[in-house]
């Protein structure tokens, strides 16, 4: 057998050029399969997070969303809100009033304290009328019979008990002497509470009493404070649920009673849901639940709203209501001022690393430096940045000693000086020899030539560094915790103002939100909506840098 | 096509070096290896001019004078230091690390390795043109005002004028009069050394090096090219190393042949390609080595 001598033909490869065009395949197939890998993997991360970010700007708003919105902000028609206030009012009004009736039945104390003004209210009647001593005595005892009477019905907790003293009540209704005064409410009280100790289970009226609290205080949650009762101080408790997906939570918590029961001795308490209507059984209350749950479209009213002013309105009660405004000026301050110290400075040490340094042991001393300086977790430059900018430094310029946004922005400066001193050596690095010698040898000095000629050239590598830059310190938590972020408050305007004050940022506004705020669990969509902010803010940064960059690149190429 | 005011003896009304570093003329004269001087005293003048990268020699103990308003080529193997000459004369080398220089070298009386020399205005007086094109990534006005730029010169008017001057002695205005604010790397090959040319003419040199300046050039930009140079040395005096020999002889009056760091011969064009004195000059110019 004679070996087969290798194919020459070029038409049919041999087996080493086929197994060439396989692994050139095969490396191709890879590589672009990690690149969508790269890909997939940032939109299962990142998709989510913008959809529901998206819902801070765009949702379903209800009428109190239109009114905090006029009231708060003076947006929207003030005649068309009322024109709707006036009509879900009008829906909303039955489910105030078979409140009331249920309320008065258990709340022994309401009834007993009328009562006693009932008595007081006749006994003055009878002083204005000048009732002879011996008649005004007698009514007098009467009336106080008759109160007496119906406070026993009130405080009794058995059935028979109460009607019997009801009874007691009402036989004297007919009582001439009576007619005309105010006395008369007594038997209608009497009447009223008659109905309702036929209904209501008297013994179960503790219970009654906490289950109402948790009604009324989710019928609060969803239309905000009763008409005509008295402004709650906090911005958050004067309007009801101003979302359409935050009232569907407060209405589940309007209809279903979270209920822990021990199912077990020793074993831990176990959810069991029990439907406002089981709970109220008997009472008059039960249709109140239908009611709602069926009309609550009408009493809320919602309507899609595109709510785009979240990128400029202040914050209410803590993010509860409003937008994100200050802390998107907070972060742009922090970042802009963060880019504006580290940007000359990176770019001077870098000249001076490429051009002025030769390649002794201070100079490889001085790189290792800014290698590591590149790796130290960012909070050991926010624990820096206390010790130097907040308490050292700028308290001797006369700043007072405390957060800032200067502070926080040269803490970030040195948190991105190491990227931007890289890429900017690199890019300098990379700048052609050529343009280096033909300026020198036009007689340029070695300044005016790296002013004029290499800088430029080397900008869009240097632009490279500050996009990087850009992501980094807006993002940052850590070297802002100390030394410019409050967790409650605002972003002052003008810059200049701002700048010796601490400010809100959205990373760390996010973070507060997340870990020390129980209203984080009602609006999470703000939380969303601030990490969807931060990202757009970071990518349109990005894009305007990108954008810069290929232009600058574009008239180095020439084109 | 160059106007009166470009004539090197209204430039040397500004000296490149202060005053003080000035020296004053060296009484001896330089005896020179080569020919009597065509006309004038020579402007160029090296004496055991030797230049080493640390300790490896690249030209050694050469002595030649240069003489204004004409071309002098510069030919010889690869490696045997022509180029190295050339960068000493405006100090091109100094960017190499552990660069030595021994012996002297003057230009327009200047000794040029001088630790008092200013570098900046040396270069404006000697100015070069590299081997490949390398305009900056600027417009064509831009890179021609750059020299004229930091020579004080800001005036608008003032500065449209050297670029139109210039960009005419390189004759390259006519065909991008209509947009210098056209980027410079738009142009082609030979458009781009000729706007080298332009610019390194802006800071008003007496001397001008040419470094293999139409080696990437095709025939058609470098015969261009070679026009122009037989242009410009009425102003100026051309110092081109080559390693094209009938490049070397088309465009100049004078030829140094260099080899192994060492100057071998040098005397008038025709002389060095028609009856050279050395046989190594020989051998190089007709092609037996090299």
């Amino acid at each position: 057998m004679t070996r087969q001598p290798p194919s020459t033909d070029p038409v049919q490869p041999g087996s080493l050029l086929r197994l060439r065009g396989a692994m050139d395949r095969m490396f191709t197939g890879l590589a672009s399969g990690s690149v969508l890998l790269i890909a997939l993997a940032l939109a299962v991360v990142l998709a989510p997070m913008l959809w529901r970010g998206a819902g801070a700007v765009v949702f379903k708003g209800t009428v109190e969303f239109r009114r905090m919105q006029l009231e708060q902000f003076h947006r929207g028609d003030p005649s068309t809100l009322s024109d709707e206030l006036a009509e879900i009012s009008r829906a909303r009004q039955p489910v105030y009033d078979m409140l009331d009736r249920f309320s008065r039945g258990i709340a022994t104390e309401q009834l007993e304290e009328e009562a006693r003004q009932l008595y007081r209210e006749f006994g003055k009647q009878l002083d204005r009328r000048d009732t002879p001593a011996q008649q005004r005595t007698e009514l007098r005892s009467l009336a106080k019979q008759l109160r007496d009477d119906f406070t026993e019905a009130a405080q009794s907790s058995d059935k028979a008990a109460a009607q019997e003293a009801l009874e007691r009540v009402l036989k004297h209704a007919d009582e001439p002497r009576l007619k005309g005064t105010v006395a008369e409410g007594f038997f209608r009280m009497a009447r009223d509470y008659g109905r309702i100790v036929e209904t209501v289970d008297l013994g179960r009226r503790v219970e009654y009493a906490k289950a109402l609290g948790e009604v009324r205080d989710a019928i609060q949650a969803l239309f905000g404070p009763r008409p005509g009762e008295p402004r709650p101080p906090l911005v958050m408790d004067q309007y009801g649920a101003t979302r359409w997906d935050v009232a569907e939570k407060q209405l589940a918590r309007l209809l279903t009673a979270e209920k822990w029961v021990e199912v077990k001795p020793g074993q831990p308490l176990q959810r069991v849901d029990v439907p406002r209507e089981r709970e109220f059984a008997g009472t008059d209350l039960v249709p109140l639940f239908p009611l709602v749950r069926e009309r609550a479209r009408d009493m809320l009213r919602p309507q899609t709203t595109i709510y785009w002013q979240y990128f400029i309105d202040d914050s209410l009660s803590g993010h509860y209501f409003g937008g994100v405004g200050p802390e998107i000026l907070g972060t742009l301050l922090v970042t802009v001022l963060a880019i504006a110290f580290a940007l000359p400075l990176g770019v001077v040490s870098a000249a001076y690393l490429v051009e002025c340094a030769g390649d002794g042991r201070t100079v490889r001393l001085i790189r290792t430096c800014i290698n590591t300086l590149a790796g130290v977790p960012s909070i050991v430059f926010g624990l820096f940045g206390l010790a130097f900018f907040v308490i050292f430094l700028l308290p001797k310029f006369g700043l007072p000693q405390g957060s800032s946004v200067l502070a926080g922005g040269l803490t970030l400066g040195l948190l991105v000086l190491p990227i931007i001193i890289r890429a900017s050596e690199e890019a300098i690095r990379s700048v052609p020899a050529t343009y280096k010698e033909a300026a020198l040898a036009l007689g340029a000095s070695r300044l005016r030539c790296f002013v004029t000629v290499m800088l430029p050239a080397a900008l869009p590598g240097i632009l490279t560094g500050v996009i990087l830059s850009v992501s980094r310190a807006a993002g940052e938590t850590a070297p802002i915790l100390f030394t410019a972020a409050v967790a409650m408050g605002t972003t002052s305007w003008p810059p200049w103002e701002a700048i010796t004050k601490p400010a809100v940022t959205l990373a760390y506004s996010s973070y507060n939100l997340a870990v020390g705020d129980r209203l984080a669990a009602l609006v999470p969509h703000n939380q969303y909506g601030m990490v969807m902010t931060l990202i757009l803010l970071v990518l349109i940064l990005n894009i305007a840098a990108i954008l810069v960059r290929s232009h600058m690149a574009k008239r180095l190429r020439g084109q | 096509m160059l106007e009166p005011g470009d004539s090197p003896a209204e430039m040397t009304q500004t000296p490149y070096a202060p005053d003080k570093t000035v020296r004053a003329r060296v009484p001896t004269r330089f005896s020179a290896t080569g020919p009597q001087p065509l006309s004038g005293e020579p402007i160029i003048r090296a004496h055991d001019f030797s230049l080493f990268y640390g300790e490896k020699a690249g030209v050694r103990k050469i002595t030649m004078d240069i003489h204004p308003q004409s071309v002098t080529a510069i030919i010889g193997p690869s490696g045997c230091g022509k180029s190295t000459f050339l960068r000493s004369i405006n100090r091109m080398n100094d960017l190499i690390p552990h660069v030595r220089a021994e012996g002297r070298l003057e230009v327009a009386g200047i000794d040029v390795y001088d630790r008092r020399v200013n570098l900046p205005n040396l270069r404006q007086q000697v100015g070069m043109v590299f081997q490949k094109p390398n305009p900056f990534p600027k417009s064509i006005y831009d890179n021609v005002a750059y020299g004229r730029r930091f020579q004080g010169f800001r005036h608008r008017g003032e500065l449209d004028e050297a670029v139109e001057r210039c960009l005419r002695a390189a004759a390259l205005w006519d065909e991008v009069k209509d947009n210098l604010r056209k980027s410079a790397l738009a142009l082609s090959g030979g458009q781009q050394q000729r706007l080298c040319i332009a610019r390194a003419l802006a800071t008003q040199p007496k001397v001008l090096l040419m470094d293999e300046p139409c080696s990437a050039l095709d025939p058609i930009a470098t015969g261009r090219i070679e026009e122009l140079i037989a242009d410009l040395k009425n102003v100026y005096t051309i110092v081109i190393v080559t390693h094209n020999m009938q490049q070397a002889a088309r465009v100049s009056e004078r030829t140094a042949f260099f080899c192994l760091g060492e100057l071998i011969e040098y005397d008038r064009t025709s002389v060095i390609f028609t009856k050279p004195a050395k046989k190594q000059t020989e051998d190089y110019v007709t092609g037996r080595f090299g």
